[in-house]
C-alpha cells in the first residue's frame, strides 16, 4: 500500500505539473498561504460583525462541503476506470491488470488527496494564520486545534462524500438513503430545531471545547473521538463496498442520434456537435448528477443567507439581486463537469477543433441551467415578496452566469478542473468573478433606498461584465485553436 | 489528388517533448496513389508523426503538408479531407455504433448517411451490436467502429495507426483485401503498422524509422528485386540497435 501510494501522489503531482509546470504547481501553496494571512491578519476587524463563533462555524461549514466535492472517488474513480482505454490511463485501474483488489487501489487514490489537499491547501492555510498571529495575536495552541478541527471537517465532508458515491454505484435507491440520512439530520435543526447546526458537524462542537471558547477537556476529547470514529466508519463503509463496474447490465439503448440531431436545428453550425452532447449527457446519467451539483449550492447559498438574517438576526440586505448574481457564478462548477464527462480522444480523427467544442459546451450549458436558474431566481423573488426587483435580477442572471462561464471557458479550456490548479490562473479567475459579484452585491443593497443610482450602477456593471463577455468569446479561437484534444 | 503529386511532404520536421526529441529533422514526400508504410520500433516516433501529419499535436519547426495544406494551421481542413483510424480505440462511451457513425457522418456533412452507415455496419457486422453502447462492446468491435467511421467518407487519403490491432483473422484478411481494392483504386494510404507480414503485402513505399530519423526509404518492387522482405529489412536497420541480451 505505501508502494502504492507513493506512485499515485507522484502520479496526481505529475498530471497537475503536465498542465503548467512545477515552479507554478508549487506556487499554490504560497498562494493559499497568503490568502490565509490576508484573512488572519484581518479577522479582529470583522469581529464587531461577526463573532469568532459564527465565523468558524462558517469556515468549518466551507470546509465540509469543499471536501464533499473533492470526496466523490465513486464518480470520479469510476471515470478513470473507464478512461483505461483512452490515452489517459491511471494507477486506479491497474486492478484489471496487476494482483491488488480495487479496495487497495480506491483506498490509495482516497489517502493520496488527503495528503495532496492537506499539503497544498490545509497547512499552507494553517501557516497563513500563523504569520498573522504576529500582528493579530493568536496564540498557538488555538491556531493548532482550530486547524485540527477543521482538518476533520475536511475529512468528514470527503469520507461522507466517497461514501455516498459509492453507494450510487451499487443503486441509486442506497444512494438516496445515504443522502436521505442526511437530509433527515439537517431537518433536525432546521426544521425541529431538536439541536444547534454544530451538532450535524462533531468537529465543531470539538473546536467548541477548547481554547480559545473553553477548556472542556472531557468534552473536546469525547467529540474528538466521535469525529474521528464517523470519519474511519464512513471511509471504512466506502472502501470495503467499492466495485470496479457499476451492479448494471449493459443497457440496450434505442438510436436516438438523428433524433437529437432533427431537434437541434436552431444551434445550426453547432446541432451536430450539441446533439451528442446532450445524448451523452442523458445516457450517462450526469444530467441527474450535474443538475444536483448546481442545485445543491443553491441550496446551500439560501440556507446561509436564510441563517445570516434569521438565525444570526445580521440584518445584511441579501435580495433577488444578489441572488441571481451568485446564482450566475455557480455555473463555473456546472461548465466543469460538463467537461469532464468522457474522453474526447475521437474528436482528434474529425473536423473539429477545441474552440468548436468549447463553444458546444457552452450552449449545452444554457439550454441545461437557464431554466433552473431562473427558476430559483423566480422562486427566491416570489418567497421574498421581491416582485418590484426581477426586472434587474433576471438580466443580471443571464449575464453573470454567460460572464462566469464564457470566462472560465476562455481561461482553462476543455480542463477546468486540472488548470484551476494554476495559481497564476486561479488569480485571475478570482479577479474576474469575485470583483463583479462583490459590486452588483454592494450596489443591490441600496435598491430600496436609491433605486435609480442603483440600478444605473447595476446597469453598467452588466454592460461592462457584457462587452468583457462578449471579448472572451470572440477570443477563443485565439486562444485555443492551437490546442489539441488530448 | 492525381498521381504524381505529393500527397503528403514532410521537411525538416521536428517534434521536442520539453527536452525529448521524438523527431529529428525528418524530410520525405508520399506520391498521390501510394499504399506507404511507416515502420520503427517502440518509441520511433511513428505515431507523433502521424498526429503531425493530421493537424492533432503541432511541430516543433520544419514544415508538414497534407494535400497541399498546412499542417500547423489547417488541421481541420486536412481532418475534413482523410480519415484517420488513431493509435487508440475510443469511440464516445454514450453512443451506439451506428450513432458513431451517423455523428460522424454529420460533422462530415455527408450525403445519403443512412446509406453509407448501413454500408459500413453490414461491412464490419456491427448489426450484431445494434443499441449497445460503445463503452459496452468488446476492443475488436470498438476498432470496428473507429474503421468504420475512418471510411464512412471515402477519403482520398487515410492515416492508418495500427488499423489490424485488436481485429481476428476473419476481419483483418477482410481489412487487407478492401486497402487492397483501394490501392488499386490509386487511393493513397499512410500506414503504421508492426505487422510486418501484412504491410509487406500492401505497401508500395516504406520509411524506417529509429529514434526520430529516417533509416532508409524503400520501394517494394526494388527489395523483391534485391530479393529481401520486410521484416528483413526491418531487422538489418533496426534489430541490432535494440537486440537484447542474448
Amino acid at each position: 500500500m505505501p508502494g502504492l501510494l507513493n506512485l499515485m501522489l507522484r502520479e496526481e503531482y505529475r498530471l497537475h505539473v503536465s498542465y503548467s509546470s512545477s515552479r507554478v504547481f508549487f506556487s499554490l501553496p504560497l498562494y493559499v498561504l497568503l490568502i490565509a494571512f490576508f484573512l488572519g491578519a484581518t479577522l479582529n476587524t470583522l469581529q464587531p460583525s461577526i463573532n469568532l463563533n459564527e465565523m468558524l462555524l462558517f469556515v468549518n461549514g466551507g470546509v465540509f462541503v469543499y471536501g464533499m466535492g473533492v470526496g466523490a472517488f465513486g464518480f470520479l474513480g469510476q471515470t478513470y476506470l473507464e478512461r483505461r482505454t483512452g490515452r489517459a490511463n491511471f494507477l486506479v485501474a491497474m486492478p484489471f491488470l496487476l494482483p491488488f483488489s480495487f479496495r487497495k487501489a480506491f483506498a490509495s487514490l482516497y489517502l493520496r488527496d488527503i495528503i495532496f489537499y492537506t499539503l497544498l491547501i490545509i497547512i499552507p492555510g494553517m501557516g497563513g494564520v500563523m504569520i498573522a498571529s504576529l500582528v493579530a495575536h493568536f496564540r498557538l495552541t488555538s491556531i493548532l486545534l482550530a486547524t485540527l478541527a477543521v482538518f476533520l471537517s475536511f475529512l468528514l465532508g470527503m469520507s461522507f462524500s466517497f461514501m455516498a458515491s459509492v453507494a450510487y454505484m451499487h443503486s441509486v435507491k442506497l444512494f438516496g438513503v445515504v443522502i436521505g440520512g442526511f437530509m433527515v439530520l439537517l431537518g433536525g435543526y432546521g426544521f425541529l430545531h431538536l439541536y444547534p447546526l454544530a451538532n450535524v458537524l462533531p468537529p465543531l462542537l470539538f473546536q467548541y471545547s477548547v481554547p480559545p471558547f473553553g477548556t472542556d477537556i472531557a468534552s473536546a476529547a469525547l467529540w474528538l473521538v466521535v469525529s474521528v470514529v464517523v470519519v474511519v466508519g464512513f471511509s471504512m463503509a466506502a472502501i470495503l463496498g467499492v466495485i470496479a463496474e457499476p451492479l448494471t447490465a449493459a443497457t440496450s439503448v434505442k438510436d436516438r442520434y438523428l433524433n437529437y440531431h432533427q431537434r437541434m436545428a436552431w444551434a445550426r453550425s453547432y446541432r451536430s456537435l450539441l446533439a451528442k452532447d446532450i445524448l451523452d449527457m442523458r445516457r450517462s446519467g450526469a444530467v441527474s448528477k450535474m443538475l444536483l451539483a448546481y442545485v445543491a449550492p443553491l441550496v446551500f447559498l439560501g440556507f446561509t443567507t436564510w441563517y445570516v438574517n434569521h438565525g444570526l438576526r445580521i440584518p445584511v440586505g441579501f435580495n433577488t439581486v444578489f441572488y441571481a448574481a451568485m446564482v450566475g457564478s455557480f455555473g463555473v462548477m456546472f461548465y466543469s463537469w460538463l467537461t469532464n464527462l468522457d474522453s474526447v480522444d475521437y474528436y482528434e480523427t474529425l473536423p473539429v477543433n477545441v474552440p468548436q467544442l468549447i463553444r458546444t459546451k457552452l450552449i449545452t450549458f444554457f439550454v441545461l441551467t437557464s431554466i433552473i436558474s431562473t427558476a430559483f431566481v423566480l422562486a427566491i423573488t416570489l418567497a421574498n415578496g421581491e416582485d418590484r426587483f426581477l426586472w434587474v435580477a433576471l438580466p443580471v442572471l443571464y449575464i453573470t452566469s454567460a460572464y462566469s462561464v464564457i470566462s472560465t471557458a476562455y481561461l482553462t479550456g476543455l480542463s477546468p478542473n486540472s488548470v484551476l490548479f494554476s495559481p497564476g490562473i486561479l488569480s485571475r479567475f478570482a479577479i474576474i468573478s469575485i470583483l463583479p459579484d462583490l459590486c452588483i452585491t454592494i450596489l443591490s443593497f441600496s435598491l430600496d433606498s436609491t433605486p435609480l443610482i442603483a440600478a444605473a450602477g447595476i446597469g453598467l456593471v452588466c454592460f461592462a461584465l457584457l462587452t468583457t463577455t462578449l471579448i472572451f468569446y470572440r477570443s477563443l479561437d485565439k486562444k485555443w485553436c492551437s490546442t489539441g484534444f488530448t | 489528388m492525381s498521381a504524381g503529386m505529393d500527397a503528403v511532404s514532410v521537411k525538416d520536421l521536428t517534434k521536442k517533448y520539453g527536452s525529448k526529441v521524438a523527431l529529428s529533422s525528418i524530410t520525405f514526400g508520399v506520391e498521390g496513389g501510394t499504399f506507404f508504410g511507416c515502420f520503427g520500433p517502440n518509441g520511433a516516433g511513428k505515431s507523433t508523426l502521424l498526429r503531425i501529419l493530421t493537424g492533432q499535436i503541432q511541430q516543433t519547426s520544419g514544415e508538414a503538408k497534407v494535400l497541399g495544406l498546412d499542417c500547423r494551421t489547417q488541421g481541420v481542413e486536412i481532418k475534413r479531407l482523410v480519415g484517420i483510424v488513431p493509435e487508440v480505440e475510443s469511440p464516445p462511451s454514450y453512443l451506439t455504433a451506428s450513432e458513431f457513425l451517423e455523428f460522424a457522418g454529420k460533422v462530415r456533412g455527408i450525403d445519403d448517411l443512412d446509406k453509407k452507415v448501413k454500408r459500413w455496419l453490414d461491412f464490419f457486422e456491427l448489426q450484431e451490436a445494434h443499441g449497445t453502447l460503445c463503452r459496452d462492446l468488446s476492443k475488436g468491435m470498438r476498432q470496428k467502429v473507429m474503421l468504420a467511421a475512418a471510411f464512412i467518407h471515402e477519403p482520398k487519403l487515410l492515416f492508418l495507426d495500427e488499423p489490424f490491432i485488436n481485429l481476428d483473422p476473419i476481419y483483418q484478411r477482410k481489412l487487407r483485401e478492401y486497402l487492397t481494392e483501394l490501392r488499386d483504386e490509386g487511393r493513397t494510404i499512410f500506414l503504421n503498422s508492426h505487422i510486418l507480414e501484412i504491410a509487406q503485402r500492401l505497401c508500395q513505399e516504406v520509411i524506417i524509422l529509429d529514434k526520430g530519423k529516417v533509416l532508409t526509404r524503400e520501394n517494394m518492387s526494388d527489395m523483391a528485386r534485391r530479393g529481401e522482405d520486410l521484416e528483413g529489412l526491418f531487422m538489418r536497420l533496426v534489430g541490432g540497435n535494440h537486440a537484447g541480451p542474448p
